[in-house]
């Protein structure tokens, strides 16, 4: 505003008449000259004008209007009235329960601020874990995982009648009304459901089947079935179950085409039970190591942690059961099955394999897998001969797995389309999807008139049926299951309900009647069926612990009353007609039978064995692919970003599968398998986010081809194999996403050490399988008198660099792998990234090598070529290395867990120019992301590979479908402690340096020093076996610091001297001969 | 004056006078420059402009845009960086160790490859730039005091210490560059007649009078920063070489590399300024200054750091071999055959094999020859970095680990964008900058000119 330079102090100034003054003497006389003083012309000649008057006017209006405008409301909310039990910023963990058909396990769910956000094992209770363990509990990554999906954006959100939204009042008369019409017509009605083994999930559809007069039909569909074994069981001992095994108590297992570990029966308990007996630390004269013989097609995680593999073409496997149970017999002095050889190789095995067996009567056990009854009842023969009824299987008690019954299936499929169903509910299974005469259940869907989905999703067979009633998320729903015979576990709710979403269980009371929640209701039931006193004690302890154990059953013995010579025919006849290529359909570690599909976390884990991610395949033994491709060199079957799989076209019936062809050292020549679970929602149904990506186009492509067509009705059963396939070569490639393309060790001993038994038994680790490297220093070190050659010292004690001072003061965290414990299984994959919120990049990004997993599950397979042969062949050293990159066609399996290996002389440390990478007094190696600016030198001189490094922001849409973290739901299930660090930054593992923080601290404020195992690192607490231990190196009592002394114990890489907090423990194959040390 | 002997050849063709050196040099700057130069700087500038572009993409998606991957963290950005710094080299070898050795050929190649020098560090300074993964804190490398508390840089990191190698030879190059530019701008400014070509020349002249007290402070300036430049020649590579030396990646962590890189950095630096030279020479018709003999020089220049080089890249298969070391024997088997053994074998043939050609005198000093084998060079020490930074990485320690490298259109993009930006800057200075140093070449008229020495010749027979 320009100035008039005109100032005064009154108008006497102004106009310093006496009459003014005078006048201004007097205080109140009026008038003041206003008019003299605005006429004035040298005021108005002032420069500040109307219209500058009116742009301050407007500018300080428009200020006002600005500023009364409403800053950005940030919903942090404070409770006003503080929940009981919520601290903001402090976990809650309840006890709950995971059951889905086929994977069991007691677990803890992490709640942060009421979000359930990680799952891990029940370290304290349940079957699934090993009591002398602390802090860990048998789970896998499809139960870890499995938090994931609650928060999926494509969840159904409320009750749908064909397609369109309803409300539950209406669904609820419809359906009760649909039920009672049903009934009255004299049709069918029934409950099509996975195996139930909740107590009250029965009594619920009792209560159903009781208001609709008895006539609700259940029939129990297992997915994949294993109908074969527990029809043979009821033939065998006149009870059809599923047995309970104690391979705690096995000196030897047999499996024949049984993926204990993996996808067969209740691995999660198999697991530990399993390698309870295969820590050579541990063995006794009455308890040695376990022997594993494993008789299969395909190489399973359970196959390639077998002490003697033998693999074999399907239809061979009934006749290794047969030859088994005539070798046993013999032994035993009963009649054999007169079975015939198969070849020499196998007849040996089988031979020795009978021999071990008979030494261990009663305390072994033979598994199968096979989906023939009659190979089934051959198993239970040998297994009675071998008096293992009553010492490591129990029949009589047997667990409530696997009631899945193949045959009421079929037949309802059948009453189906001839017009006899009325009404059909179905839940937990997708039968669409999943059975091998899915047209013809689509089919039959179309004349039942009421069809009901309880599913989640509008998945392929829900999204058929006239009404979906979606069933709460299992982390929303109130349970009880009873595994085996006196024990009760609970599941209790983490979450209210996300969406209008109800129990189906509850369902199923509503269209009774009943006006009592499912809640009350298992209490009910409870009450009825466990008379006691304190119920209110034994409930609420109950579901505290999540487990309750009402009784414990005694092992009790069974006779065998099942007829070797009609299962012999049997078995026999199902090795039958046999074509060039034999198929064998198997499920996964990561998507299980599919109904995981949808999880991103289980996509992107690598298969253990393969390291596929993101699709399903062939696989086939090498030499098979090579010369169905026409290729010479296993070289010619690399498998990268730029070098895509073969694509081949299998054919089994008249069906076919055009799938990507994957090598597998260790599967049997003129064997294929494919992997089921793949190929959800193939007709655009929204079947979950990650089963089924969007393309660039916008169209839907389903991960991975459904390979169920494959699968068939045999003997009544459902069978997942074909005698006869025909595979050619389309002509076509396929990009496939690995996260490791490297399959062998590259015979490097300081990466993986391996050893045998025998050589183990002789306690000589570092001169034979556990050697020192040495380095020649210039002193007289073996004081020969003389410096020369010979005086070495180990690498470790030479040293350029000051040692942190991390040793004897304070905390020095550490983790011991034991290569014996890990059986490959790849929880702690997800589980890891479940608690780093480790982004998914989806199979692009994995192509290109840039999966972003902080724990790797390295596998390595034996080459037939090693150095030591190489030498002795006169092998050049090219040649050599080479012959090495090819692995054997059988070979063996060593899994390593990697993460960072938290070196006290990191060479990621010294090489970040901004010092962003550093070292804590605790001995970890820290990343502040803040700092970081992505130069990824770090990351080239790490020795392990270990680091990671943000090449895009995940957290955008282009990643939107994979990565949990784009969509306001899905990053619900992020870790509230971690960070989600930003594009071009590097990361990885901080050793969980969130927990151990939290942990410190509580410690604290106790007053107490921290315990052992106290702190909940992501992988050790879902490592079920014990294999990952975690804890502090300068607590002379912690159980990581007697691991680090143990003989097996070494430091990967140890020679380059970057001495690692991470220490491994070598492997031991409880196999005869001795290795030989080689320099 | 200083006589020099007969038989050696002149450095300056034919009858020249003072007024005539003037005038080759300063003519093309005052007149129209030729077509070819505006059909170069057309594609030229297209190109950078495509590598900018390239650069913007890179920078708004993420490294991820190139092929990089887990384990191969590296690979053309830094290959790049290496192979631009090393051209970078011989610059400041012809005009500062050259100066010291008095070696008066240099007079007529040191101008242009200053310049080449100078573009050639801006272009390998973008990469460790564009290389981070957020490059907008790039600045966090430089000391700086800062409000994150007592954060500071990591003086141990070997990628510090390049922060330091580059920045202080790129500066010492620049002022040397200048420095002796000075006189020649003068020159200029008193020639040209437009007023806007006057203040410009004059403003670059830096008020220089051209009396002796100039030219003596002028001499002492020059030899003062040759001292100072001619250890920066040897440090510079020996500091990009610690980036790899001081790692623990088997085939990186080598002490042989600080002389091998330096002698491949002249080694590339001197092709590429053949590369550069032999095109101006005959655009700008320079034939007169920049002789045979001077092509022939800078190809014995080749064949020495060739060698060196060459000795290097046997020595370090010995060492694998004679080390014994189970990961460093096998990262040099598998260069040489594993998948990237072509890349190995690029790097064989093009720096050790074909630079021993230059033993023939003929073929040395056969002018299309030498463009073609500078070229060849050019593309060997590529190779030569691409060999030691992606085959080491992508077999090292754990074989879980490995992969292969596969470069995007954006790898390749800028890449192709920095020799656009190069030469654009290059073609710049050749229009408005003297490329010869005029004054300089002045100086060895009387002494190493043509017609002069075939006087003194005659004189002397009388």
């Amino acid at each position: 505003m320009p100035s008039t330079k005109r100032y005064w102090q009154d108008l006497a100034q102004l106009d310093p008449s006496a009459e003014v003054v005078s006048r201004n003497a007097n205080e109140f006389n009026a008038p003041l000259p206003i008019d003299q003083v605005l006429g004035d012309s040298t005021i108005t000649g002032a420069s500040t004008g109307r219209r500058d008057f009116l742009k301050f006017l407007g500018f300080s209006l428009s200020a006002a209007t600005l500023a009364a405008c409403e800053t950005p409301v940030i919903k942090s909310i404070p409770y006003v009235t503080k929940p009981e039990d919520i601290t903001p910023g402090v976990a809650n963990w309840y006890a709950s329960t995971y059951f889905d058909g086929d994977d069991f396990a007691s677990v803890l769910v992490k709640t942060r601020e009421g979000r359930p956000i990680m799952i891990k094992g029940n370290p304290r209770f349940g079957i699934n874990r090993d009591p002398n363990l602390v802090n860990t509990s048998s789970i896998n990554a499809r139960i870890n995982s499995s938090v994931v999906t609650l928060y999926d954006s494509e969840r159904l959100q409320g009750p749908h009648k064909a397609g369109a939204a309803s409300d539950w009042a209406t669904a609820d008369k419809a359906i009760a009304e649909g039920l009672a019409a049903a009934v009255a017509s004299g049709k069918r009605a029934v409950l099509l459901s996975n195996t139930i083994i909740s107590p009250s999930s029965k009594a619920a559809i009792a209560a159903l089947s009781t208001k609709l007069g008895g006539k609700l039909e259940h029939v129990q569909y297992d997915t994949v079935s294993q109908a074969a074994l527990t029809n043979a069981n009821a033939k065998s001992f006149g009870q059809r179950m599923f047995p309970d095994y104690d391979l705690t108590q096995a000196d030897v297992l047999v499996g024949i085409d049984a993926d204990f570990l993996g996808g067969w029966g209740n691995a999660t308990e198999y697991a530990w039970q399993y390698t309870s007996r295969r820590r050579p630390e541990t063995v006794s004269a009455v308890r040695p190591m376990s022997r594993h013989w494993q008789f299969e097609s395909r190489m399973s995680i359970t196959g390639a942690n077998a002490d003697e593999r033998i693999a074999l073409k399907p239809s061979r496997l009934p006749l290794v059961a047969l030859a088994l149970y005539d070798a046993v017999a013999k032994g035993s002095g009963a009649a054999g099955t007169g079975a015939g050889s198969i070849d020499e190789h196998t007849d040996h095995a089988i031979q020795k394999c009978a021999e071990e067996l008979l030494k261990a009567k009663g305390k072994s056990i033979v598994f199968s897998g096979s989906s023939d009854e009659g190979v089934q009842t051959v198993i239970n023969g040998i297994n009675a001969l071998l008096g293992n009824y009553g010492t490591t299987i129990d029949v009589v008690n047997g667990t409530s797995f696997k009631q899945g019954d193949d045959a009421a299936v079929a037949q309802l499929v059948k009453d189906m389309n001839a017009g006899t169903v009325g009404a059909l509910l179905i839940v937990g299974v997708n039968p669409a999807y999943s059975l091998p005469n899915a047209a013809d259940f689509k089919e039959g869907l179309k004349k039942t008139a009421l069809t009901v989905s309880f599913s989640g999703y509008a998945d392929e067979t829900a999204s058929l049926c006239g009404w979906m009633v979606p069933d709460n998320h299992w982390l929303e729903s109130w349970n009880d299951y009873s595994p085996k015979p006196g024990h009760y576990t609970t599941a209790q709710p983490t979450i209210r309900p996300l969406f209008d979403t109800r129990q189906w269980q509850e369902s199923l009371l509503r269209w009774s009647g009943s006006t009592v929640n499912y809640h009350n209701f298992i209490q009910d039931n409870w009450r009825a069926t466990m008379p006691t006193v304190a119920f209110t004690e034994v409930w609420n302890k109950g579901l505290h612990d999540g487990v309750h154990q009402a009784f414990t059953p005694v092992r009790t013995a069974s006779a065998f009353a099942g007829d070797i010579n009609a299962a012999a025919a049997s078995a026999r006849k199902s090795a039958e007609g046999a074509g060039a290529f034999e198929l064998q359909l198997y499920t996964k570690d990561s998507i299980g039978n599919g109904l995981h599909a949808n999880n991103p976390w289980l996509q992107e884990m690598p298969d253990p064995l393969t390291k596929v991610t993101w699709d399903n395949y062939v696989l086939m033994a090498p030499s098979d692919l090579l010369t169905t491709v026409g290729k010479k060199t296993f070289n010619d079957l690399y498998i990268g970003e730029q070098s895509p799989a073969y694509l081949l076209k299998v054919t089994v019936n008249g069906l076919t599968l055009e799938l990507p062809a994957v090598p597998a050292p260790g599967m049997a020549p003129g064997a294929v398998a494919i992997a089921l679970g793949y190929g959800r929602g193939e007709n655009g149904e929204r079947v979950g986010r990650a089963a089924c990506l969007r393309n660039e186009d916008g169209t839907h492509a389903p991960v991975g081809k459904n390979a169920y067509v494959f699968s068939h009705w045999a003997n009544g059963h459902l069978n997942y194999g074909a005698a006869s396939a025909t595979v050619e070569f389309t002509g076509n490639m396929y990009p496939l996403a690995l996260t490791q393309t490297q399959m062998t060790d590259m015979d490097r001993h300081s990466v993986v050490k391996q050893t045998t038994f025998a050589t183990w038994s002789e306690h000589k680790p570092h001169e034979t399988y556990n050697h020192r490297h040495m380095l020649a220093v210039h002193a007289d070190v073996n004081e020969d008198g003389v410096i020369d050659a010979r005086d070495k010292v180990p690498t470790t004690e030479v040293d350029l660099w000051a040692e942190h001072p991390v040793a004897q003061v304070g905390h020095r965290w550490g983790m011991s792998i034991d290569l014996n414990g890990c059986i490959g299984c790849g929880a702690c994959i997800t589980a890891c990234s479940i608690e780093n919120n480790v982004p998914v990049v989806g199979k692009d990004e994995v192509r290109r090598s840039r999966d972003m997993h902080w724990l790797r599950l390295d596998r390595y397979y034996s080459s037939d070529m090693t150095h030591e042969k190489g030498k002795a062949e006169g092998k050049g050293k090219i040649e050599r290395y080479l012959d090495m990159e090819v692995p054997s066609a059988q070979p063996k399996v060593v899994f390593m867990p990697v993460m960072c290996q938290h070196c006290n002389h990191a060479p990621c440390e010294t090489v970040c120019p901004v010092a962003a990478t550093t070292h804590s007094n605790e001995g970890l190696n820290q990343m502040a992301y803040n700092r970081c600016i992505g130069t990824r030198y770090c990351a080239n001189n790490c020795p392990y590979k270990v680091r990671r490094f943000n090449w895009f922001n995940y957290v955008t849409e282009k990643f939107g479908q994979v990565n949990p973290a784009w969509d306001e739901l899905g990053r619900m299930v992020l870790n509230p402690d971690v960070v989600v660090r930003s594009r071009g930054v590097i990361e990885k593992c901080s050793l969980c340096v969130q927990e151990i923080q939290a942990t410190k601290l509580k410690a604290k404020k106790e007053g107490r020093p921290v315990r052992d195992g106290e702190v909940d690192c992501a992988c050790e607490s879902a490592c079920g076996t014990g294999a990952i231990v975690f804890g502090d190196l300068n607590d002379p009592d912690s159980r990581i610091s007697k691991l680090v002394k143990a003989e097996r114990t070494y430091h990967a890489l140890e020679e380059i001297g970057v001495q690692p907090n991470i220490s491994y423990m070598a492997k031991v194959r409880n196999v005869e001969e001795t290795e030989h040390h080689h320099a | 004056m200083q006589h020099e002997a007969a038989i050696r050849e002149p450095l300056i063709l034919g009858h020249r006078t003072y007024h005539d050196i003037t005038n080759d040099i300063v003519g093309p700057i005052e007149n129209k420059p030729a077509k070819g130069w505006f059909v170069l700087i057309t594609i030229s500038s297209l190109i950078a402009v495509y590598g900018i572009g390239c650069i913007l993409y890179l920078i708004s998606n993420g490294i991820g845009s190139w092929g990089l991957n887990k384990t191969v963290d590296w690979a053309w950005d830094i290959t790049n960086f290496v192979w631009w710094v090393g051209i970078g080299h011989a610059g400041t070898l012809i005009s500062a160790v050259l100066l010291l050795f008095r070696q008066r050929w240099r007079m007529a190649v040191n101008r242009s490859a200053e310049a080449m020098t100078i573009f050639a560090v801006i272009m390998a300074a973008l990469f460790p730039v564009l290389h981070m993964g957020r490059v907008w804190m790039a600045y966090w490398v430089l000391p700086l005091p800062n409000q994150f508390g007592s954060l500071w840089v990591n003086f141990n990191s070997p990628l510090l210490w390049d922060v330091f190698a580059i920045s202080t030879y790129f500066s010492v190059s620049v002022v040397f560059w200048y420095i002796g530019l000075i006189p020649d701008f003068a020159t200029i400014r008193d020639r040209v007649v437009k007023p806007w070509q006057k203040k410009f020349y004059s403003v670059l002249a830096f008020g220089w009078t051209g009396n002796a007290k100039a030219w003596t402070r002028f001499e002492e300036v020059s030899l003062v920063l040759a001292g100072i430049a001619t250890p920066l020649v040897f440090s510079v590579h020996s500091v990009v070489s610690f980036d790899f030396a001081t790692s623990v990646v088997p085939g990186w962590h080598t002490t042989i590399f600080p002389p091998y890189f330096v002698s491949g950095a002249v080694f590339s630096g001197f092709a590429m300024v053949q590369t550069l030279l032999l095109i101006m020479r005959k655009v700008m018709k320079l034939e007169a200054y920049v002789t045979i003999k001077h092509i022939e020089y800078m190809n014995i220049v080749i064949i020495v750091t060739g060698s060196i080089v060459g000795v290097a890249y046997i020595t370090e298969l010995f060492i694998s071999w004679y080390g014994g070391v189970e990961y460093e024997s096998y990262a040099f088997i598998n260069r040489a055959t594993g998948p990237y053994w072509w890349s190995y074998w690029a790097m064989m043939t093009c720096n050790v094999i074909s630079p021993q050609v230059f033993w023939v005198r003929s073929l040395r000093r056969n002018l299309t020859f030498t463009f073609f084998m500078s070229i060849i060079v050019n593309i060997g020490m590529w190779f030569e970095r691409f060999v030691i930074i992606v085959t080491s990485l992508h077999r090292d320690y754990m074989p879980s680990a490995w992969t292969m490298f596969h470069p995007t259109w954006v790898d390749a993009g800028l890449f192709i964008g920095t020799l656009g930006i190069f030469s654009t800057l290059y073609l710049l200075f050749a229009r408005y900058f003297p490329v010869l140093a005029l004054n300089e070449v002045k100086s060895i008229l009387k002494t190493s000119g043509e017609s002069y020495k075939k006087e003194a010749e005659q004189q002397h027979h009388h």
